[in-house]
């Protein structure tokens, strides 16, 4: 299995960010890169934002600074679709992997890979949060703004990340990754409300749309080792996306997934169709000229994203539950990212009547968690 | 600056690297010259032994055209062209919105007299409305480098940024085949033409030309009943039904279910967007009671058909 372990090509530090233990962590496993004490990283993210090549220049910087705001955040999910309440802590902000799809080009306005250094106030604020939400079963991730693990051989948040929240007895912790990188993941004991996720998709996806991440099998993999070592593991096919021999190609990574791990090991699975804001479009257009998957039949969804017209959608939907049912899958939970209550009808043949009901239908099969 | 008044033949306009104002109309400002005079006066510099003009082309064209023989002007004594540029840009910035093409031009001249491409990201592209990005500047740098037939042609058309930007994304001769097809379009649906067609071309892997040069469209074009307006929407329909095929039948299976039903004209039903949920809605206008109860005896009628059932197995 080859790890992706990024590099950066230079360190800039925040000055004030520079004593916290965090920081001395990465800087000493660092200590080759050239490292730069900046005033203020605006100045900085400024300076690339209007430079040629802004994300790729981005994704070369690491970034060390100190998160202002709030670490926990609702993800922002869409309007007028269907939410799956979740939460997500914003530790590590943009990702060195290259998807193709990759809504972080558009979303985050700084293009540095950046690791909020403060991890004193991210406790404090998670302590006031878990115990405000106490009266349900809270799910939360890293893994919106970042890939949960693509930096872990640097940070090694995952290990205080899973440490913190075994002890919470009314939240999920779940770090979604594409990458390989279990190391840490390894050394620690598992919990029943830790579930570590890699985001999977079609061998020739991930071939041509998902630039620097490991192959589909040696997610695959690391996921077999990770739910032997007594984690549960959780599953993204998202953004599933269409191509012919999209239903082969599929059909064969879910055969694959059952082989190699034990359905009851696995905490869910999430299914979510391609769509982007249509300014991605452009984005996409220009980084990645060869791409063909963003001239497909997408319309405009009650969102205003760019989504497959409903029935392609559905057919999508319906055709890989179906492959995931008849792989051993049947008691999974499935559930979808950002769609309206007709696909889930049509597809599942259930609604979820409010974000209640989808937090306890997918927390469900880590048994109750209070005690 | 120096205040002077030249002859107009000694202004060597042939010389245009300061120019960023083409294809405009001179009426109104012909009419005020006539009125009231040159007010402002344009300004000029000294080059290679020429007077050449910096700023105020329309000025200089209209008083040509009233043949006026002499004019005032201002001269710059500036040497760095860079400079001289900034002074007529400022100069014109305050009085007056820059069109789309202008502010293309200007960007253009900025890099060509060799400011900064960040400066004019951070600094420039503010002044003029437009978001401080790379991308945008790109394609306005495309726009100013176009052929002056499609120059001539957002200029006319009054086209905006994304339009205009995605008609700079075509080659010359495509864009000649298109000029006709969006000509008689609003500003949306020629944005639409564009998009659909560059779209299918990525897709397919055709070159747009080839598209273009379709049996299916070259007969539209070559039509002799259809106006330019219909040749245009009849394309505009033909690149959406192949930019969206399975939404495109939806929509026909939809209109011809209505067609059976010879659906009255005066009350309309329409799906959502892009039949994104299962629900459809009707609306009809009344003034009075009695044309209410007829609505709705039309309803209850058309509600009793078997075609109408269909509409519904149509979404599911």
């Amino acid at each position: 299995m080859i790890e992706s372990k990024y590099l950066p090509q230079k360190v800039y530090v925040e000055k004030q960010s520079f004593d916290f233990p965090l920081t001395k962590r990465i800087l000493e496993s660092l200590s080759q890169i050239p490292i730069v004490a900046i005033e203020n990283p605006r100045d900085l993210i400024e300076n690339i934002r209007t430079s040629r090549n802004v994300r790729e220049r981005g994704k070369t910087y690491l970034l060390l600074t100190r998160q202002k705001g709030e670490f926990v955040k609702p993800c922002p999910c869409t309007p007028y679709y269907i939410g799956c309440n979740y939460f997500i802590i914003n530790l590590d902000l943009n990702c060195p992997l290259d998807c193709t799809y990759c809504i972080l080009q558009q979303y985050l306005s700084n293009p540095l890979i950046t690791v909020h250094v403060n991890l004193d106030d991210l406790w404090r604020q998670l302590d006031v949060f878990l115990h405000r939400n106490r009266a349900g079963i809270l799910r939360i991730g890293t893994g919106e703004l970042g890939d949960s693990l693509a930096l872990d051989h640097l940070t090694e948040n995952s290990k205080g990340l899973i440490s913190y929240f075994r002890e919470k007895r009314n939240a999920l912790l779940e770090l979604k990754t594409k990458t390989v990188n279990i190391k840490n993941i390894l050394k620690i004991e598992p919990a029943r409300n830790i579930v570590i996720a890699w985001s999977l998709n079609s061998r020739r996806i991930v071939r041509e749309e998902e630039g620097g991440a490991p192959l589909v099998e040696e997610r695959i993999d690391a996921a077999r080792r990770v739910s032997e070592k007594g984690f549960r593991v959780g599953f993204h096919f998202d953004p599933i996306i269409r191509y012919p021999g999209w239903e082969d190609e599929y059909g064969e990574v879910i055969k694959r997934l059952f082989n190699a791990i034990d359905p009851g090991q696995m905490a869910w699975i999430s299914l979510g169709s391609l769509r982007f804001p249509p300014s991605l479009k452009t984005i996409i257009k220009e980084r990645f000229p060869s791409t063909k998957i963003i001239f497909d039949e997408l319309i405009k969804g009650k969102d205003g994203k760019l989504r497959y017209f409903k029935p392609l959608r559905l057919e999508l939907y319906k055709k890989i539950i179906d492959l995931i049912k008849n792989w051993g899958g049947e008691k999974i939970p499935l559930y979808f990212c950002m769609e309206s209550k007709e696909i889930w009808r049509r597809a599942l043949g259930w609604v979820p009547k409010g974000q209640e009901s989808l937090q306890a239908y997918l927390s469900s099969p880590l048994g109750p968690l209070k005690k | 600056m120096k205040k002077e008044k030249l002859s107009i033949d000694d202004i060597t306009l042939k010389d245009e690297r300061f120019r960023i104002s083409y294809y405009f109309p001179l009426d109104e400002l012909i009419l005020s010259i006539k009125k009231i005079g040159l007010i402002n006066p344009p300004l000029v510099a000294f080059r290679d032994k020429h007077i050449i003009l910096v700023s105020g082309w329309k000025r200089v064209l209209a008083c040509a055209e009233l043949a006026i023989t002499h004019i005032p002007v201002f001269v710059i004594e500036e040497e760095d062209e860079l400079e001289i540029f900034i002074k007529a840009f400022y100069e014109n910035l305050t009085t007056r919105e820059f069109s789309l093409l202008e502010k293309a031009e200007i960007l253009n001249r900025l890099k060509r007299f060799g400011e900064d491409e960040q400066n004019i990201v951070r600094h420039y592209m503010p002044l003029l409305n437009i978001p401080r990005n790379l991308p945008y500047l790109d394609s306005l740098m495309a726009i100013s480098q176009l052929e002056p037939e499609a120059k001539r042609f957002i200029q006319e058309n009054s086209m905006p940024f994304l339009p205009a930007s995605l008609l700079a994304e075509f080659n010359p001769e495509e864009r000649r085949l298109l000029f006709p097809l969006l000509s008689p379009l609003s500003q949306n649906k020629k944005k639409e033409i564009l998009e659909n067609l560059q779209d299918i071309s990525r897709r397919i892997g055709t070159p747009a030309e080839k598209i273009l040069s379709a049996q299916e469209i070259l007969k539209i074009q070559n039509s002799e009943k259809l106006s330019s307006l219909q040749k245009a929407e009849k394309v505009r329909f033909l690149l959406k039904r192949k930019r969206y095929p399975a939404f495109s039948s939806w929509e026909e299976s939809f209109e011809s279910l209505l067609k059976k039903m010879r659906w009255p004209k005066e009350i309309t039903i329409r799906p959502t967007p892009y039949f994104e949920d299962e629900e459809f809605s009707v609306t009809f206008t009344f003034e009075n009671k009695e044309k209410f109860s007829a609505n709705l005896l039309k309803l209850q009628e058309l509600a009793s058909r078997e075609e109408f059932s269909k509409i519904f197995n149509l979404v599911k």
